[in-house]
């Protein structure tokens, strides 16, 4: 669903509702249309033996949901505040995204949108889908498809 | 005529629905059930060809399926099943009897009509084949019986009869009308010489008169299925997952409200209705093992005609109750053994005969509940397993080595067909030993939660034991918790719990080369440190005492060292997503009572994981057998006022933690009714230690033949023990022994009063005994 929304409002040339979210220093941007919930600073559990970009599990309406940690995955050192979920629903039910702090949620222009520089590590082009030229910043745009915890697995065999 | 059988070949020729509708989907599911009891019932029809409701039932099934397909316009089905009914009307009205070619023309027909089923649900319509076969053959079987000329005299005699058959039928009801103009119009087509034609016709009277009493039925099945209803599984799923939900939230409300006095009657209540809705959901996901066991006697048919071998199929407690999707799981493990049973396990004939038994083997299926388990046996009389055979093999394909097959027992040894690839049967059968066998039904029924267990003796037979949960959703599991952690672990892979204090996980934690090893009552059990194992972050290095909890998983039993524990809790479990399975420890997850998450232990895993191998069954000490008396004597030891006291502790039954305010008192003798029984109590707490706590610890112990209850502040330790000698007499002392070093004095089980019902048999007075003193009592 995610890659063809991209592409068709890109060619309509509308704008984009975008959630802000806020990891370490980075603005990273994920559509709003596919943001089911935000959970504010649940209780998370962590899992032993757990591959490293698991963050923990979350309760979240009666299911237990995975949660993905964007910091780990960006290899940022973790840190002890609490952290903010998105839900999104994946491949196998629904996952969580933890970040830092959920901002506000900002329109963007198809026309501002950039492809991955060239010059990003490798691990960060297949995370990222491009970026948003804001202003006076840069808006990382994130596909919760490519966050998907079974696609990271995938992606990367423990 | 011929004109009349075009319809339903226009019928079927109008575009295929692509999607099945409502009315068709209905028909599905009702023939599928008429076919499964179809089925049932031919393979019994073989040991009781006269039996007139079998004919019925198995004609209802043939002719339901025709009645619907005459208007859904199906016609390969319905031709099929007029040819089929056709037979079955002469095998009712006792023209023809019921043999074996007859009952396997008929299995096959229902073969051909399954099929088609099936490629109806799955494109919607029939598929192409060519049925003309399948209808000769059932004709020929309609000529091939004896009675055949008895019946075509009364066929002839009955030929002139349509001309009056037709016009009270034209009067009647249009459905039936329609449904003898298919009928005969399908007739048509199979036959080539008039004379048969002719008798066609007149089964198709014969049809007709008899559609009276066969309405009656219907509407009596009818009447039946109106009590009960069809309900989708995802719904009911999804009920079971709110009831958990439910289950979760109280939990949580049970522990917050302790403090408020009319909150807590409400959440009483809530506690109540919720665990009857629990219930009643669970209920609702039961279906009888029937479900499964029915396809099995056709099986056993098929497998001793392919074998040549004879097979008496006895089923019991068919009515034994299991989850849906549990009974869904053990479908194929449980085909699997019965397939093993008839071609591994009972012989031919005439080796049977030779081995002085029954030359006609038998297999027996059971079904029973025990506890919160269904146990599945699946036993034959057959030539069992020989050990040796089973070493050699398994040496054979190198599934262990020598020295290994030397040091294991009998049982131990028996496991061993569980392994992988391996395989007993001398040559490779169509049936079964591929060395994909035994493994696969070990594998499947674990993955429920299950065990399987063998007994085989050799020339008697083999019995395998499924032992499938009640229910999967909602588990009993001690909480525990490592290195700051909570983790559920289930009850079922639970023996008991050790607790070990700072001094002694330091003295009496034992190193082997890096494996940890504790003495329990004399035996070694290895130990695997949850928090090591599960590689978590070391907290501040502070001394605590830690618990064992010695778990037996599959066999493989073990310690497991975690730091502390906390309540027993009914855990909801909740799966975990596909990434996390993967790190194998755990089951899935579930949300505490207080709100906190705790990932599921899985004890097998853990176990695999850690190399603890599967030990004896005969290894593992029966914690209350007593047949460990070697010159010591283990003892329970236990706190009571100010001083140890103990009890043997082969007469100990169980330990129970009660309120303190539950103790009744009878004739001055403390009491307790526990379970609708009253158990006489020796008190060892003292007034004033009780009304500190709230709560004591009683020991129920049994005392030949009765129970008793010896109540102390808290249990301590189980401890062997020698008897003391008396200083100068040389005589042993009674009710003393040395424990741990300390004179700890025997509680005297004998001397616990007796119950005036035990003194006094007349039944008037024990009548007036428990009216007036409990009743007052207790009020």
């Amino acid at each position: 669903m995610m890659p063809a929304l991209l592409l068709q409002t890109a060619a309509v040339d509308e704008a984009i509702e975008m959630c802000s979210v806020r990891v370490g220093q980075t603005f990273f941007g994920i559509p709003v249309t596919c943001i089911l919930e935000i959970l504010g600073k649940p209780a998370k559990q962590p899992v032993p033996l757990a591959p490293s970009y698991i963050g923990g599990l979350v309760h979240y309406r009666g299911e237990v949901l995975t949660a993905v940690s964007l910091r780990s995955l960006l290899d940022m050192p973790a840190h002890d505040a609490t952290e903010d979920i998105l839900v999104f629903e994946g491949s196998d039910g629904y996952f969580g995204l933890l970040v830092d702090e959920v901002g506000e949620v900002m329109t963007v222009l198809p026309a501002d949108f950039e492809s991955n520089p060239s010059t990003l590590d490798d691990r960060r082009k297949a995370l990222f889908a491009g970026t948003y030229k804001l202003s006076n910043s840069l808006l990382v745009m994130l596909e919760p498809e490519r966050l998907d915890p079974v696609r990271l697995a995938e992606a990367a065999p423990p | 005529m011929p004109a009349d059988g075009k319809p339903a070949q226009v019928l079927s020729s109008l575009p295929d629905n692509v999607s099945v509708d409502e009315l068709t989907r209905e028909f599905l599911i009702e023939s599928q059930e008429g076919l499964d009891r179809m089925e049932r019932c031919l393979t019994e029809l073989e040991e009781r060809p006269e039996d007139r409701e079998l004919l019925a039932e198995i004609f209802r099934a043939v002719h339901t399926i025709k009645g619907t397909t005459g208007f859904l316009g199906f016609s390969r089905l319905e031709s099929l099943a007029h040819a089929g009914e056709n037979l079955l009307g002469l095998l009712r009205d006792g023209k023809l009897s019921a043999n074996g070619d007859i009952v396997s023309g008929l299995l096959a027909l229902l073969d051909i009509l399954r099929e088609i089923l099936g490629s109806i649900e799955a494109s919607g319509h029939e598929g192409h084949g060519d049925d003309a076969g399948m209808i000769h053959r059932l004709h020929a079987l309609q000529r091939s019986s004896p009675q055949d000329a008895n019946y075509e005299s009364s066929s002839a005699l009955a030929a002139g009869l349509p001309s009056t058959d037709t016009s009270p039928n034209a009067s009647a009801k249009k459905k039936r009308t329609r449904k003898t103009k298919a009928e005969a119009g399908a007739v048509i087509t199979p036959l080539n010489d008039a004379e048969t034609a002719q008798a066609q016709e007149t089964t198709g009277a014969i049809e007709v008169y008899q559609a009276e009493p066969q309405t009656v039925q219907a509407r009596a099945a009818v009447n039946a299925a109106e009590s009960t209803l069809r309900v989708d599984v995802d719904l009911l799923n999804r009920m079971m997952n709110l009831v958990g939900e439910l289950v979760l939230t109280r939990n949580q409300i049970l522990q917050m409200v302790s403090t408020d006095a009319s909150l807590a009657i409400l959440s009483r209540r809530l506690d109540m209705v919720t665990a009857d809705l629990r219930e009643a959901v669970m209920k609702a996901r039961m279906q009888p093992v029937s479900h499964v066991f029915s396809k099995f006697p056709r099986l056993v048919r098929d497998l001793a005609q392919q074998l040549n071998k004879r097979v008496r199929l006895v089923m019991e407690g068919q009515e034994t109750e299991l989850d849906k999707s549990l009974l869904e799981a053990i479908k194929d493990p449980l085909t699997h053994s019965v397939r093993n049973a008839i071609d591994h396990g009972i012989e031919m004939p005439n080796a049977r005969e030779a081995a002085g038994k029954d030359p006609e083997g038998t297999l027996r299926l059971r079904a029973y509940q025990e506890g919160s388990h269904v146990v599945i046996e699946v036993s034959d009389d057959g030539g069992g397993m020989k050990v040796e055979r089973i070493r050699d093999k398994a040496l054979e394909r190198k599934l262990i080595t020598r020295e290994r097959a030397a040091q294991l027992s009998d049982r131990e040894l028996m496991q061993l067909i569980f392994l992988p690839g391996f395989s007993t049967a001398e040559a490779i059968t169509n049936v079964s030993g591929r060395g994909v066998g035994m493994d696969v039904v070990r594998t499947n029924v674990e993955k429920i939660g299950g065990k399987v267990e063998i007994d085989s003796r050799a020339g008697k037979g083999t019995t395998l034991r499924l032992r499938i949960p009640l229910t999967l959703a909602i588990v009993p599991a001690l909480i525990v918790h490592s290195r700051g952690q909570s983790f559920a672990l289930p009850q079922g892979e639970l023996s008991e719990l050790v607790y070990l204090s700072v001094e002694q996980v330091a003295a009496q934690v034992e190193w082997m080369e890096g494996a940890a090893l504790y003495r329990l009552r004399g035996k070694l059990l290895p130990l695997v440190f949850l928090g090591s194992l599960l590689k978590q972050q070391e907290q501040a290095n502070d001394l605590r005492g830690a618990y064992i909890a010695v778990l037996n998983a599959e066999g493989r039993r073990y310690g497991l060292v975690v730091d502390s524990l906390a309540d027993p809790e009914e855990i909801v479990v909740k799966p975990l997503s596909s990434v996390l399975k993967r790190t194998g420890l755990f089951s899935g997850a579930t949300v505490l009572g207080n709100g906190e998450m705790a990932l599921i232990l899985d004890p097998g895993a853990i176990a695999m994981q850690s190399n603890i191998s599967m030990a004896l069954e005969d290894d593992e000490p029966a914690v209350l057998d007593a047949n460990v008396t070697d010159g010591t004597d283990e003892y329970l030891l236990m706190q009571s006022t100010g001083e140890h006291v103990a009890v043997p502790l082969e007469s100990v039954l169980r330990i129970e933690r009660i309120p303190r305010a539950q103790i009744e008192r009878l004739n001055g003798t403390p009491v307790l009714r526990f379970a609708g029984t009253l158990l006489p109590l020796k008190d060892g707490t003292g007034e004033e230690a009780a009304s500190q706590d709230g709560e004591m610890t009683v020991v129920v112990c049994r005392d030949g033949e009765r129970h008793v209850g010896v109540a102390v502040a808290q249990v301590l330790d189980v401890a062997s023990g020698k008897p003391l000698n008396e200083a100068g007499t040389n005589a042993v002392a009674s009710d003393v022994a040395l424990l741990k070093d300390r004179v700890t004095s025997i509680v005297d089980l004998k001397r616990i009063p007796v119950l005036p019902s035990a003194r006094l048999p007349q039944g008037e007075w024990v009548e007036t005994w428990e009216a007036d003193g409990v009743t007052e009592v207790s009020a």
